[in-house]
């Protein structure tokens, strides 16, 4: 057998799915990447749905909270952002294999130096009232998120932007103070907004009548209820097949399940409880897609406690964890042991040589006596006068958590380690945890900047504001610095590669695991992707579905 | 009557002013913020947070915020989201408040019509069939929580039937089930109450006599005992007004009602301070009203109880 022929046999399998997807399949069957893309570009079925696709129809999906609003500045909560992205289109696009999309863009160059980003926009874009996408909504975008009087949601991304010039009416060029690495994944993605309406109406009013160049208008927002779309016939890449995009509101996960199964609903974009994960996982009326979370499930511990202040003392708990237990006992196994602030799906930047934590109680006792920790009464070590012993603040009525932490604190009791167990309100953790008035808390957060880009400033960094552990180490810090500047892929992977070493060996925070997270689809949604890696992303192709 | 009504509402003024100073320095001094809340986990830098503060005021003093919010409040104002941030408060409780007000006067209805003949049939026949069936129906309704009835209730007609939709109030059907595990709770409630006071009015003095100069026991149920049972139900539903708007968080919950009951839990949790600042306002004035109309209500009905 040929290639070329092997090839054609291939793409025949695939469903309607991206390039990405085709090139891992090419490199399976051994084709060079050159050969691939020829032959990529000679065979557009892979990117256009097939010619039986039906038109019509509306799909529905639910969330598990209120849609507060609709303007991309307000993006970050998921249900949010699932419906902000029907309507808005960036200059580019991370989709759900973790790829770069050119949306608005048709091309882009980065200036070596990574001072200058030239854009070149694609032509024909349509808003939604039917006026034309031009080089000045880009400048716009980019300089309302700039400017401090606004006060926007996202303009830390902006931060490093000097000026934005628009030489002509489809070419934007961005000039940057300093280098700044992760712009094309976090800044150049953030959706565009029309100048003339948004200057117009206002930020306020936008929240709840937005209007993009998205392949769906909106049709009706009741914030506490539903959110209804509806298909734009003048969108660039073409009419939707669906007509219409509905996401509910539905709080309770066990009543989103009876939704799927008495098909009131097509998706659940919030994962349902573990059990019906995995009961639709095996039901061959449902597609289930089984992705990694970037945020680690992890104990934030306050490094600046005496107890807690030796390194040696936060590795010997790693070790005293029995981490698959937990998973096994409490999650199901719809999760995976966490060795670095990136799970391994976070390719390129997870380094799988870092050093990992066995469950080895033996080896955590030794560590604690080294460190000087001696059994005390109580079976509590003790030190100086000092005991052992920590106060862990779990979310109050957190039912998935709090079986966890019980199971930890028996897991460290056997090492001579206390940790009591109190419950507080979320919003409490995270104010007073950064600021040191709590011992510990229990929650999943990311230690990067989502699935594509490393960066944990926030979390890592001296004084970063949701540095919950109070950890300072000033090669991190350096290190940290470096890699936003470091435009090179290869230099930076090697400088995130040090930041894991760093903190495996430093624990600032006790990490355990990274839950698996599951997207629901009835069988009657077609032109889903074959194996997306993040979770969200899968939602803004909607525009590619249609309903059999 | 009119210098006592004058009296109660100002006592009522003093007790709702009292409340919006609780109610504020309670939420502030929570730990919590807000906005720490709303950006979440995206990236973020102190600066940005402290601008974004200030854009909503909250870099001020505390006692400056108080004042600017009751100043605000007196205008009729109610103030704005931090969370909903493109809708006043005022429309936000507005929409919430007519769900959740629909969904309980249907409910209200329904048990009231269904609880006061079936008090009353029980008490009359005590310890017959009937008394039992009741007595057991409401025991087993108070006993369930509504969580776990309205759970089975969408397994049976939304799942296994799938007459019913599992959630919203989309149409008619979407009211059925919330409708009727409200019904339960409160149907077990009035029930017994009607039946209690039923049975305490029939052993009265004026029972005795009104049976002595010959009334058929019909008329005497009807004319006198009813009239007087009724007093304890009207107390209940005076109490439920503000309850009503607050107490069907549950039910709101598991049916996905955008009522005013999950409105104030979920701003509880994000710390939306001046959305749960403006629900407590308008629930302790509705509490204030309802408790007046109450004891006015009762001079209607009882012309023993005189107020002036």
């Amino acid at each position: 057998m040929s290639q070329e022929s092997g090839l054609d046999k291939a793409l025949r399998e695939l469903d309607p799915t991206t390039r990405r997807e085709f090139f891992r399949r090419a490199a399976a069957l051994g084709i060079t990447a050159t050969a691939a893309n020829t032959l990529f570009l000679r065979n557009p079925l892979i990117v256009t749905a097939a010619p039986s696709a039906k038109q019509g129809g509306m799909v529905r999906v639910m969330g598990h909270q209120e849609v507060a609003s609709l303007s991309p500045d307000d993006d970050e909560p998921s249900v949010q952002w699932v419906m902000v992205t029907q309507i808005h289109n960036a200059l580019l696009e991370v989709n759900e294999y973790l790829v770069i999309e050119k949306v608005l863009a048709e091309n882009y160059t980065v200036a070596k130096d990574g001072l200058q980003y030239t854009f070149k926009l694609r032509q024909g874009v349509k808003w939604h009232d039917g006026s034309e996408f031009t080089a000045d909504d880009v400048k716009y975008t980019y300089e309302y998120y700039m400017n401090p009087a606004n006060a926007a949601n996202k303009a830390i991304r902006f931060a490093n932007v000097a000026k934005v010039d628009t030489p002509d009416k489809s070419t934007v060029v961005v000039t940057m103070k300093e280098p700044f690495a992760p712009f094309l994944v976090i800044t150049a993605t953030e959706f565009i907004l029309n100048a003339k309406y948004h200057s117009r109406v206002g930020e306020k009013a936008y929240k709840s009548r937005p209007m993009g160049t998205g392949p769906f208008k909106l049709r009706d927002w009741r914030p506490a209820e539903y959110t209804i779309v509806d298909a734009f016939d003048q969108h660039f890449r073409g009419r939707p097949k669906i007509d219409a995009f509905r996401e509910d509101v539905v709080p309770e996960a066990s009543v989103r399940a009876i939704a799927l199964r008495s098909g009131a609903s097509d998706s659940a974009t919030w994962p349902l409880l573990a059990e019906d994960n995995l009961r639709f996982e095996t039901d061959p009326h449902y597609v289930v897609f089984r992705t990694s979370s970037t945020g680690v499930n992890h104990f934030p511990i306050n490094n600046r406690l005496p107890q807690l202040a030796d390194k040696r003392v936060r590795q010997a708990m790693m070790h005293a964890i029995d981490r698959q237990r937990l998973i096994d006992d409490v999650f199901k196994g719809t999760a995976i042991i966490a060795h670095s602030i990136y799970p391994p799906s976070m390719r390129p930047w997870y380094d799988r040589g870092v050093k990992t934590y066995a469950y080895d109680q033996a080896r955590a006792r030794s560590l604690l006596e080294e460190a000087g920790w001696r059994m005390g009464p109580g079976n509590v070590r003790v030190k100086d006068g000092q005991r052992l012993s920590f106060t862990c603040a779990v979310i109050t009525g957190d039912r998935a958590r709090r079986p966890e932490a019980e199971i930890v604190q028996q897991d460290l009791a056997a090492v001579g380690i206390e940790m009591r167990i109190v419950e507080r309100p979320v919003a409490s953790i995270l104010a007073q945890l950064s600021k040191g008035e709590l011992d510990a808390s229990l929650f999943n957060w990311t230690y990067n900047s989502g699935a594509t880009e490393p960066d944990p400033q926030s979390t890592l960094k001296t004084g970063g504001v949701r540095n919950f552990a109070g950890y300072s180490n000033p090669r991190m810090d350096d290190l940290l610095a470096q890699g936003l500047r470091e435009v090179d892929v290869k230099k930076r992977a090697k400088i995130y590669s040090e930041v894991q070493k760093i903190f495996v060996e430093d624990v600032p925070v006790l990490y355990v695991m990274y839950w698996d997270w599951f997207n629901v689809f009835t069988k009657r949604i077609k032109g889903l992707p074959t194996k997306p890696e993040e979770a969200f992303a899968i939602y803004r192709n909607a525009y590619k579905w249609w309903i059999e | 009557m009119q210098r006592y009504i004058a009296v109660r509402l100002a006592q009522g003024l003093v007790v709702i002013l009292l409340v919006s100073i609780g109610t504020f320095v309670m939420l502030h001094v929570i730990p919590g913020d807000p906005v720490s809340l709303m950006i979440g986990q995206a990236p973020a830098s102190q600066e940005q947070i402290d601008l974004i503060r200030k854009k909503w005021g909250l870099d001020r003093p505390l006692p400056e915020q108080y004042v600017t919010w009751v100043g605000r409040m007196l205008l009729g104002d109610f103030g704005q989201s931090v969370v909903r941030s493109g809708m006043p408060v005022r429309t936000m409780i507005a929409e919430a408040a007519s769900v959740t007000i629909t969904l309980n006067l249907i409910a209200f209805v329904i048990s009231i019509l269904i609880a006061v003949p079936a008090g009353l049939f029980a008490a009359v026949r005590r310890y017959s069939a009937f008394d039992y069936a009741v007595m057991v129906g409401t025991t087993v309704g108070v006993a369930l929580p509504n969580f776990w009835i309205g759970l089975m209730l969408i397994v049976i007609f939304s799942l296994v039937l799938r007459w019913l939709p599992p959630f919203g109030l989309g149409s008619w059907q979407g009211y059925v089930l919330p409708v009727t595990v409200i019904v339960v709770g409160q149907l077990a409630l009035l029930a017994r109450l009607m039946r209690s006071a039923t049975l305490d009015n029939l052993g009265e003095d004026f029972v005795r006599t009104a049976r002595a100069k010959g009334l058929r026991e019909s008329g005497v149920v009807i004319r006198h005992v009813v009239r007087n049972a009724l007093l304890p139900i009207v107390t209940v539903i005076g109490y439920r007004l503000a309850f009503i708007l607050s107490g069907t968080i549950v039910v709101e919950t598991v049916f996905a009602v955008p009522g005013l009951g999950m409105l104030f839990v979920e701003s509880v949790n994000r710390v939306d301070y001046q959305v749960v600042q403006a629900i407590v306002m308008v629930l302790s004035i509705l509490v204030i009203l309802g408790n007046l109309a109450t004891d006015l209500v009762y001079g209607l009905i009882d012309p023993r109880i005189r107020i002036g």
